[in-house]
């Protein structure tokens, strides 16, 4: 059940991220590529399977079968980045409204 | 099985010399000078890292101490070896040239540190033995690409880098996706570790079809990385907006780091699978994984080397021309390894072709784009309605330009001759194999040979004989700019004229590349059977 729901939800997360993608707003880009970036992070979650408890030992060191912590590990990791990499397209929104006036990306094709 | 702290210190000079150029920003001379010495260091180090591959076949470092699959590995073969170096040469040409040719209001904010930054993405992406990690080093490398594409942050400039920076970080998406996707499959995204259980796939309960689909979405990833068609549109405007040392180096090396991923992870890593029933799908028959990658690349080489060639007959300016000329020329290293993932005979040939011609284009492009900022600085002008008649004026320049052209059209004895006859040599060795397609690789080179010609001739007519313009009139090229460019003429004919040397190492990394199980032994792992 689970496994069904998630794949449903990433479905509709990447179609919703390439929807956005494909809008001529660049504000709306990018939001659309941090949904992409972050389904994939949802996506590379799930690769570790869904079966298990959280995987953290506690005291005493008794634990059951966990799922597998590597991949909560990658997703951090690739968080941490996906930060980096929005903001700087942010930035880069703002700059690129400041240099053509519009964030309209058909409008900054033609006048440059 | 050999541990070597060598193997970490390029990466280490780089992130040094990163760290303290941010450091000295408010002492602007300070701060270029500990630049150049931290990239003459990074040559240092790649230099002694190389010597000891070569003398020690691989060297591995695992991170920590952690042994390998737990840990992240560095592995540094003949293969990296040999990427390192092309690195080492444009990155220190490049260098020298932006110390000269970026104004000094932009060199102290951020080019410095951006660039060794760069440089130790590069670096990982060369020596990382681990599929996510390698994931880690692109970004590290893109991440500096993408602000040096806006760093003139003019109208052109944010346009050309908001698609830029949109398209890589949708392919950053899709690269985790994959990997992610392998690591399921497979079970481990240590590269040595991943060779060992597809090479005996049965045994770890991998079922081999899901990795041959994931390795094909990834392969797109490096493609997008390297410009090969159908994923070159970001090139040339990209390249038109990254100021030319940049331009230099994103040709010359970053491109290069997709050709090796390409090298490294399809003859290395995913060769090593098997699909026992075949391949299952129309018009391919095999049952190894490159048996579909031949095909693939053979297409994606074939649009590259016309797109590219027909596309830089037709620009306007310095800068269209050897951009389209890039995607060109990568097509002309995707064939040989589309030749040699089809026919097994020529396979190890058909790297050191991919490599060989790997180091000409390098140096000879990073060559034609530092002549481009050079003619840009003195005239203030590339297109060719605006410049005319440099050789008169700019004698020694036109000279750079004229030896960079023959090095990519391919007379000897410069680099480039060598690049063009074993690509050659390795369709035609694949026609007499009886490979399927050889005789249209050959052809397609040929043609391909023809339309480097004519489009560095057009440059040459256009832009360096004629009439000489008004722009052009008494403009003077910078002597220091004008030297990057000798020099670099200079180690195109050093290295075609003292070939052999080069030849022999580009073999011993082919072989690196194609030699699994010492592969997977070196970084410590036993290979079963």
């Amino acid at each position: 059940m689970t496994q069904f729901v998630l794949a449903l939800v990433l479905g509709i997360l990447f179609a919703l991220g390439t929807y956005l993608v494909l809008r001529s707003d660049v504000v709306r880009v990018v939001w659309g590529v941090s949904i992409i970036s972050q389904a994939a992070n949802v996506y590379l979650v799930t690769m570790g399977g869904l079966s298990g408890s959280v995987p953290i030992v506690a005291h005493g060191g008794g634990h059951g079968h966990v799922t597998d912590p590597l991949v909560q590990a990658l997703v951090l990791t690739a968080i941490v980045i996906g930060f980096g990499t929005t903001a700087f397209a942010l930035v880069l929104t703002y700059r690129t409204y400041e240099a053509h006036g519009t964030i309209d990306l058909t409008e900054v094709s033609e006048n440059t | 099985m050999s541990l070597s702290h060598v193997v970490i210190a390029p990466m280490l000079v780089a992130l040094v010399t990163a760290i303290v150029t941010l450091l000295t920003r408010s002492r602007p001379t300070l701060q270029g000078g500990l630049s150049l010495l931290g990239v003459v260091g990074y040559a240092v180090a790649v230099a002694v890292l190389v010597g000891d591959v070569l003398s020690e076949t691989v060297l591995t470092y695992q991170l920590s101490n952690w042994a390998a699959p737990f840990g992240i590995t560095l592995v540094a073969d003949a293969l990296s070896a040999f990427m390192l170096v092309l690195a080492a040469v444009v990155s220190l040409a490049a260098l020298a040239f932006s110390v000269i040719y970026v104004n000094s209001y932009g060199q102290r904010v951020s080019y410095h540190p951006l660039f060794h930054f760069m440089l130790v993405g590069v670096t990982g992406s060369f020596l990382t033995g681990d599929i996510f990690n390698l994931f880690v080093w692109f970004e590290v490398m893109l991440m500096p690409s993408y602000v040096f594409v806006v760093f003139y942050s003019g109208k052109a400039h944010t346009s050309a880098a908001l698609k830029y920076t949109v398209l890589n970080l949708i392919g950053s998406a899709v690269m985790l996706v994959a990997i992610g996707g392998l690591y399921s499959t497979t079970g481990t995204l240590n590269m040595a570790d991943m060779t060992r259980r597809l090479l005996a796939a049965e045994e770890y309960g991998i079922d081999p079809a899901p990795v041959l689909g994931l390795a094909a979405l990834l392969f797109a990833v490096f493609a997008l990385k390297a410009g090969i068609v159908p994923f070159q549109f970001w090139v040339p405007e990209a390249y038109s907006a990254a100021p030319a040392p940049i331009t230099a180096v994103l040709a010359g090396v970053t491109k290069k780091v997709g050709v090796y991923a390409i090298i490294r992870l399809y003859f290395t890593v995913f060769a090593a699978a098997t699909l026992p029933e075949g391949l299952g799908l129309p018009g391919l028959s095999g049952t190894s994984f490159l048996a579909f990658f031949g095909p693939v690349m053979f297409l994606m080489a074939l649009g590259s080397i016309f797109l590219g060639g027909f596309g830089a007959v037709s620009r306007p300016d310095l800068d269209g021309v050897f951009a389209y000329s890039s995607i060109g020329q990568v097509g002309f290293i995707v064939l040989p390894l589309a030749v040699g993932a089809t026919v097994p005979a020529v396979r190890s040939l058909a790297i050191v072709a991919a490599l060989v011609y790997s180091l000409n284009h390098a140096i000879a492009k990073s060559l034609l784009f530092l002549v481009s900022g050079t003619v840009d600085d003195a005239v203030g002008a590339i297109t060719f309605d605006d410049i005319g008649g440099l050789t008169g004026e700019m004698p020694v320049l036109s000279a750079g330009f004229f030896v960079g052209s023959l090095a990519l059209i391919g007379i000897p004895p410069l680099t480039g001759f060598f690049g063009k006859l074993l690509v050659f040599q390795v369709a035609s060795d694949a026609t007499i194999a009886g490979g399927n397609g050889a005789t249209l690789a050959l052809a397609a080179a040929l043609a391909g040979a023809i339309l480097t010609i004519a489009y560095l001739s057009r440059a040459w007519k256009e832009g360096f004989w004629g009439e000489t313009t008004g722009a052009v009139e008494g403009a003077t090229a910078t002597p220091g700019l004008v030297a990057v460019v000798v020099g670099l003429a200079t180690l195109l004919v050093v290295v075609g004229v003292g070939f052999d040397p080069v030849y022999q190492v580009a073999n011993a990394a082919a072989d690196a590349a194609l030699a699994r199980t010492d592969y997977v032994r070196a970084v410590g792992l036993e290979v079963s059977s």
